[in-house]
Parts: C-alpha cells; structure tokens; sequence
C-alpha cells in the first residue's frame, strides 16, 4: 500500500468527515469563484462600452460614481480634438434602456453618421440615417435578430417610435447588440444639449498614446483617459466598490470557511485519537503524522475545489438569468478565477487543519492509546 | 553511559521508579533483567504495574526516575523514540489495536512507512508475515471480519514488522478462548525458538507457564523469580 493509498483510504473510512470538509470548502469556493466570475463579468459587461469604437483610448469625467454619468461638453471634446498628437476624437453620447424582459440592459449610442467611419461602423443593410432626424434608428444586427426587426422596421424606444433605417455592423458583440441615434436626437430625449459621455481618440501613427495621454491628462484635468478594461474599472467608482465588496468578502468566505474546517479537524482528531496513538506506538514520527493528515486535508481540500467550481458555473448560469441580472451579467470563467478556487481551497483547508493536525503530532502514545 | 551496558542483556532495568500525577507510584525501584532470546513473563495482581513496566520498555512512557536499557540503548539518551519504537520493540496489546479501515495486509503494513521501503517491499513483507503467522489469504479481510485469535496473530505479524530484537506483549491472551490462546502461545514458542526475545505480561498462570522464567511483581516491584521449565 502506498503513502497515498493510505491517506486515500483514511480519507474513504472516515465520510462523515470528509463529506462536512468537501462541503465546507466547496461552499468556500463556490462563494469566492461565483463573486470572481459575476464581478468579473460586470465589470466586463460594463467596460465593453469603450472597445465599441476602436479607438486608441477612451476619454471619460475623472471621477464619476459610472462611467455612463460622465459628462463632456463641446469645448472639452474641440480641446481633446486640438491636443497635439490627436487625430480625432469621436464624442458619443451612450444611454442604457430597459427594452423589454428578454432585453433589459440595451445600450443606445448617440452618434454622428459623420463619425461612423471613425467609430468602426459598418452599415451591412438599409442606410444611414440623417444627421439631425428626430425618429430614425440603426441597429446592431445581433439587436435586429434578437428583436426580430428590419430595415423599414419600428422601433419603441425613449418613449418614442422610431424608423429603422439600417442595420450596423461594429465587428463588437456588445456594440451590435445595441442600437445608434442621431446625437441630437438622443441628447435631446436626455435633455442634454451639447453633451457627449465618452470621447473615443485615435492618435496619428508613430505616435505615443502614452505621450498623448498625459498631455490630455495636464490639458484637462477633469477628464481621465482610459485603455484598458483594468483602468476602466479603477476609473469607475462603482466598479472599485464592488471590486472592494468582492475582496472582503473573498476574505470572509474563507474565513468561515477555515474555521469550519479546523472544527471538522478537531472533532475528527478527537476521533481518532486512539489511532493516532497506536501509529506513534509503532513507530510514526511526528513528521509522518503531519504528512498523513494534512496529505488528507488537501485531498478533500482539491475535491471541494472541484465541486465548488462546478457549482459555481451552475449558480453563475442561475443568476445570469435572473431578470434583474439578464443582459447585464455574463459569467466570465477565465483561468485566473480557477487557480484562485485552488489557492482558497488550499489555503481555507491549511489554515483550519493547522492547528488540529500539530496537536495530533503532539499526542503522547500512552495517553493518545488510553483516550477513549 | 555505554560503558555500563551489557551487550549480553536484552533488557536492563535498574531502580526504575514511576510516580504518575497525584503521587501514585507504579514502580517502586524495579530491577529487571532479559537475556537475548528468552520468553520472560511478568505476572502480579491488577496495579502492580506490570503495565508500566511494559509500556516504559515500549518507549510510549518513561520513568520517574532509574535507568532503562534495551537492546544496548539508553533510552534517557534516545533522541528519536520514533526509531526505536520501529526497530527495536514489537508490541503487542491486549485488544490488537488494529485500524479498523485498514485491511489485514495493510495492518501489517503500517510500521514500514518510513523505513524507506517501496510499496511492494512492504506488500512482500507483510505476506511473508501474514504466511508465518498462519493467516494467508485473509490479507483482504477487514479486523472486523476477523476472529478474536486472528486478529491477535495480525496484531503479531504487526509487531515483528520491522524485524525487532524484542517483542513485548501486553496481556496479549487476555481476550481470547482457550482455543485461540494455545494457538497463540504456540506462535511464540515458534518466535523463542527462532531466537525471538520476548517479555509478556499475564495475569493466567497457565501462559505464564510457557515462558522460560516468570517474574511476579506485586507493588511496583519484583517480588519472586521462578524458573517455568
């Protein structure tokens, strides 16, 4: 019999143990993975709006709680249009709309057909509609199919009907599931006259975007540039808050999770005494002890991992469809959520058995094997 | 300290003393001494410290004060009790004190992790033991699909696992019927006669009669000596 048949084994024998130890880590991990996956994919789902345009970086009101309550007017938008180094600076105005409950985060985009070209916007069906048009609509074409319109189609949205005049094409799966207005007429439904929440900038080749970053940074101090989806989600205060909420509680989650382990430990060392005394009678070292138990706890601690991650694709499925979630959250599984299921999983189980598995090392053989 | 030892002794005890918690004294000054490859019985009432005795040459407990040595080792100047509870000593309980999750096999198998054997080295061994303790093919079986005299001889093939110079027994037929005992008993006269030196504990006259000196102790010390055959 091997070392690892034995600790397999003692594993098997002892199921009431095991099944408490498996649940406790897999409840940890469960918890960990599907706050991992879910904020993961909020802050994706949030920060797609800037891959829309394909631009070399995304300008935003430093500071705002969302990213969709920025504010950037005329004067800002020439100013980022003057900064040397900047070739253009596509200003859109985005708005979410509940639609319906199979569509209830739609995003609406207010742009110039002016712009398109600039934006990445591809018109694969109908036209353009006209510049300054009060009741005309383009749409992504995965909204055309998931809502089942067409060119020539209505369209109900900011509580008005409107023309479908083409269907667009951004190459951006978040971007065609949308819907593009002329920017006056949806900044004139929002009531915000001249104002634009994003500005997408392409830079001239051969230049730094680095460079013109700072330069737009010391030009206008109340905007912040933005490259990157991790830079999204420090810009967005919301997504920092639950990024915060996230991590306390990841840390709480194995907390409990520690502490429920290390009291399956103790009831089990409790249990076992008796055997662990007849192993050092004759002849285990406390070393052996240590590696026995703790060759057991990461045993249970890798098989609560694995149902933990399979639960945590069940519950992150459950509540992707949830109404209020639905079109919000897309689970994102990437492999950096699995190595931290293994690093709680491993981690919750050494610290809870620590202590359980010193003292079981600790045991005197006489005392250990006269325990009843 | 070596310069005292007898190479010729397996066992020498001299003035062992042990006082547990609440100053009840076990022993009381015991001399005791073994040669390689005898069978010695220590017989006495309940609480004459037969026990302690048993379990201070066992290393799982140790003197108040006095001085034990067994197979050449001081065990005061042991610093890994471990080793020498492997090598040195096998023992056996009175209530076999086999796992009980374990299979028969895997029982015997237990005192070589650590020994730096290979899976199949223990494996072969604990064949080979299962076969001299007459328990071939219950390797599979389980301590509780086992008679009482089985898992007693299991509880041997256990003890000599690790090939020890000194076999110690502690009430080791306490437990069973007549039938298993003299089967049991004849294990050991198997074990003697191989050279096996061997301290047993027991309160029945009859299986202290099969070791060739018996050692009664009353009050923590020995009180008389006899010769049994």
């Amino acid at each position: 019999m091997s070392f690892f048949l034995l600790i397999t084994r003692n594993v098997w024998s002892k199921k009431a143990r095991s099944i408490g130890l498996t649940f406790a880590v897999a409840f940890a991990v469960l918890t960990v993975v599907t706050l991992g996956v879910t904020s993961s994919g909020l802050e994706q789902s949030a920060a797609a709006i800037i891959s829309v345009g394909k631009a070399d970086f995304t300008v935003v009101q430093k500071d705002v709680s969302d990213t969709l309550a920025s504010t950037i007017d005329t004067q800002q938008l020439a100013g980022l249009r003057h900064t040397p180094g900047v070739t253009s600076a596509v200003g859109v105005l985005v708005e979410i709309e509940h639609i319906n409950a199979d569509n209830p985060v739609f995003i609406e985009i207010g742009i110039s057909p002016g712009d398109f070209a600039g934006f990445g916007v591809r018109v694969v069906a109908g036209s353009a509609y006209a510049p300054t048009a009060a009741h005309e609509v383009m749409l992504g074409w995965r909204a055309a199919a998931n809502l089942g319109l067409h060119v020539g189609s209505r369209f109900d949205a900011n509580g008005t009907w409107n023309t479908v005049t083409g269907i667009y094409s951004t190459g951006n799966a978040f971007g065609d599931a949308g819907a593009m207005f002329p920017l006056p007429a949806i900044q004139g439904y929002n009531r915000v006259p001249g104002i634009v929440t994003l500005a997408f900038v392409k830079v001239a080749p051969g230049t730094s975007v680095a460079a013109v970053t700072r330069r737009v940074a010391f030009a206008q101090p109340v905007l912040t540039t933005i490259r990157t989806a991790a830079q999204f989600g420090r810009a967005d205060r919301d997504l920092i808050y639950l990024q915060a909420a996230v991590t306390g509680s990841t840390v709480l989650a194995i907390l409990i999770g520690a502490v429920i382990v290390g009291n399956i430990m103790l009831l089990s060392l409790f249990e076992r005494t008796h055997e662990f005394g007849l192993m050092r009678a004759v002849g285990w070292t406390r070393r052996r002890m240590v590696a026995l138990l703790l060759g057991e706890s990461l045993l249970l601690a890798l098989m609560g991992a694995a149902l933990g991650v399979a639960l945590s694709f069940a519950v992150a499925a459950g509540l992707a469809h949830l109404p209020a979630l639905k079109g919000v959250l897309h689970p994102n599984f990437t492999e950096d959520v699995f190595w931290r299921a293994l690093y709680t999983a491993l981690g919750m189980t050494l610290i809870g058995a620590l202590y359980p598995t010193i003292r079981a090392a600790l045991l005197s053989p006489l005392k250990a094997l006269s325990y009843e | 300290m070596s310069e005292s030892i007898d190479r010729q002794l397996a066992i020498d005890v001299k003035g062992v003393t042990r006082v547990f918690p609440g100053r009840v004294t076990a022993l009381a000054g015991l001399d005791l001494n073994v040669r390689y490859g005898e069978m010695v019985a220590i017989t006495g009432p309940s609480g004459c410290g037969k026990s302690t005795l048993l379990n201070i040459l066992a290393a799982i407990d140790s003197p108040t004060s006095g001085s034990v040595i067994v197979a050449g080792h001081d065990l005061a100047h042991i610093h890994d009790l471990s080793g020498y509870r492997r090598h040195e000593v096998g023992l056996v309980f009175q209530l076999h004190n086999l796992l009980p999750q374990l299979s028969t096999l895997s029982n015997v198998e237990l005192p070589m992790f650590g020994c730096g054997w290979s899976a199949h080295q223990r494996r072969t061994r604990a064949l080979e033991l299962l076969a001299e303790v007459d328990l071939s093919g219950c390797e599979q079986r389980l301590p509780t699909e086992l008679s009482g005299g089985e898992r007693q001889r299991v509880a041997i093939a256990r003890a000599l696992a690790n090939e020890p110079k000194i076999l110690l027994a502690d009430e080791p037929t306490g437990s069973l019927d007549s039938a298993s005992t003299a089967r049991f008993l004849d294990l050991l006269k198997r074990l003697e006669s191989g050279g096996m030196t061997i301290v047993m504990v027991t309160h029945a006259p009859d299986v202290a009669a099969n070791a060739q000196r018996v050692i009664e102790m009353r009050d923590g010390t020995v009180v008389n000596e006899s010769v049994a055959k």
